[in-house]
């Protein structure tokens, strides 16, 4: 058992050191509702001065390690004082770099909302704006644009709390429309927010061409194969 | 050899006679041989929850040596293999043992010959209760999800910890160890339990991995009685992880017990619990912890009880 004051964040917070952001808020959230001024499950246990030192401990881990920046010079300083094993530093480096590539760092940040980078980046990519340039879309089309901006299908699944069977069944064309129009319209409207496009037109372009394609036949309309 | 339970919970009022009781009639339908002893010394009533009115002996009768072996106080129960020494008829100041007399209880109770033995502890934190914790090394609390129990609770762990630590630190072999500690943080031993385990560390990092081995080897148990629907079922296993994170003991969730507003109207009745609702939500959550004591001694899974044997 080590006192608290001696414990790293990653202790602290009792969690792995590769943990994500995700794991991170989930962890400190748990802990949280242990320690909180008003918690049941520890009153008495701790004096007001010992609870207050705690919670903010918690609350200094958990702003650092959700910070990119922060939590790349702190794991600098726990392979400094040895805690944090050697090949961890290329894993901090790699991290680090990989932050450096705008898309990238929307992987590594899940939580990121819409920003300008993205838009930018959309908007000066020639392989999107062609896609985008037709007015129907197919969902190789969609993931075409996904994989160009870097952005992994768990993440949407993450961001927009669509299970990723649907997601994928969207991208591959698969999606079983007969019961659920209406699912699978909000689920493109939640898929194209995600990934930095307008909403109603991704969702009425997919729409339009599977609309197309039942009234003409059974064979592909792919209009990326033209 | 006996599996000893002592069964307490700082809080008067909490459940512990109800769920001794309870929990050893269970025991004793499964089949295993059970002894109930009401060591609630100032306060005995384990008798009247399992429907035994008038106790001929009781445990006042060994201390006073009136009789010699602990077995001739024990007493038949109407439900077979079940067996009470019962607390009752004592001598009203029987509510403070010396400590020599509780090591010869313990030594004469590890002696009987029985499956399972559930000890009903008195509420608050004397000597007499802490003492039964500290000496059979395992405990069952029991808690309601309230401030004023789990406050009682808190201190009566703390009160074991901290006395467990006495003992051991003033055996001779611990005792040039205390005496650093003393020296370096005044007070350390007597404020923060908590603290004085780190002191140790610093001072003599080995022996104090030795204490923390055998306060590791402490079997303790939490089980959250009189759960009501707008109570956090979760709470049982946040406690345990306070008790573990912060004084490195060894607690296992058990389980929680609905409230039921039947307890007392079965406890009226004077007829078990278990025995009159055979099919409320209580019953399968004692049926729950009963199995929880049984397996966690055994280490390995037991076929859930069925209902003809409850």
């Amino acid at each position: 058992m080590k006192k608290l004051q001696d414990q790293h964040f990653y202790e602290l917070l009792n969690v792995e050191f590769n943990a994500s952001p995700l794991d991170i808020s989930r962890a400190y959230k748990e802990l949280h509702e242990l320690y909180r001024e008003d918690s049941l499950a520890s009153y008495s246990f701790f004096c007001k001065q010992e609870r207050q030192e705690i919670l903010a401990k918690l609350q200094e881990a958990y702003s650092t390690l959700m910070n990119e920046d922060r939590r790349y010079r702190y794991d600098r300083l726990l392979i400094e004082r040895g805690i944090l094993p050697e090949e961890r530093q290329f894993q901090a480096e790699h991290r680090a770099l990989r932050r450096a590539s705008p898309s990238n760092h929307f992987i590594r940040n899940p939580i990121l909302k819409i920003t300008d980078e993205l838009k930018a980046l959309i908007a000066s990519n020639s392989v999107i704006q062609e896609i985008l340039s037709y007015d129907i879309l197919s969902g190789k089309d969609l993931g075409r644009i996904r994989r160009e901006l870097g952005i992994s299908l768990d993440v949407i699944g993450e961001i927009t709390k669509i299970r990723p069977i649907f997601l994928r069944a969207i991208e591959d064309d698969t999606f079983d429309i007969a019961p659920s129009r209406m699912f699978l319209k909000s689920y493109l409207k939640a898929y194209a927010q995600c990934i930095g496009l307008d909403a109603n037109i991704v969702a009425n372009r997919y729409l339009k061409r599977i609309d197309e394609q039942k009234l003409s036949s059974p064979t592909s309309h792919d209009h990326a194969d033209k | 050899m006996a599996h000893v339970w002592p069964i307490g919970g700082g809080k008067g009022g909490t459940g512990k006679s109800f769920l001794t009781g309870n929990v050893g009639i269970m025991l004793a339908k499964q089949g295993f041989k059970t002894l109930l002893i009401d060591a609630d010394l100032g306060s005995p009533n384990l008798h009247t929850v399992i429907g035994l009115f008038y106790p001929e002996r009781s445990l006042s009768d060994f201390f006073s040596k009136r009789v010699s072996d602990l077995e001739e106080v024990v007493l038949e129960t109407p439900i077979s293999n079940l067996f009470l020494i019962s607390g009752a008829s004592n001598k009203l100041d029987v509510a403070n043992l010396a400590f020599e007399q509780k090591m010869r209880t313990l030594r004469a109770i590890s002696r009987l010959d029985y499956d399972y033995i559930l000890m009903d502890l008195s509420a608050g934190t004397s000597f007499n209760t802490i003492d039964f914790f500290t000496l059979s090394g395992s405990g069952v609390f029991v808690c309601c999800p309230e401030p004023t129990s789990i406050e009682n609770l808190y201190r009566l762990i703390l009160s074991v910890y901290t006395r467990k630590i006495h003992h051991l630190l003033k055996s001779p072999f611990f005792r040039d160890l205390t005496e650093r500690a003393e020296s370096r943080y005044p007070d350390a031993t007597i404020n923060k339990p908590e603290v004085l385990l780190h002191v140790l560390k610093e001072v003599d990092p080995e022996k104090a991995g030795m204490i923390e081995k055998i306060l590791q080897a402490f079997q303790f148990r939490l089980v959250i009685n009189q759960l009501r629907k707008q109570d956090n079922p979760t709470l049982g296993s946040l406690i345990c992880q306070i008790i573990e994170k912060h004084l490195c003991l060894n607690m296992q969730f058990m389980g929680n017990i609905s409230f039921d507003e039947r307890v007392h109207d079965g406890l009226c009745r004077k007829s078990p619990f278990v025995e009159r609702y055979l099919y409320s939500q209580v019953t399968l959550d004692l049926r729950s912890v009963a199995r929880g004591l049984v397996n966690g001694h055994h280490g390995q899974a037991v076929a859930p009880l069925s209902m003809s044997q409850v």
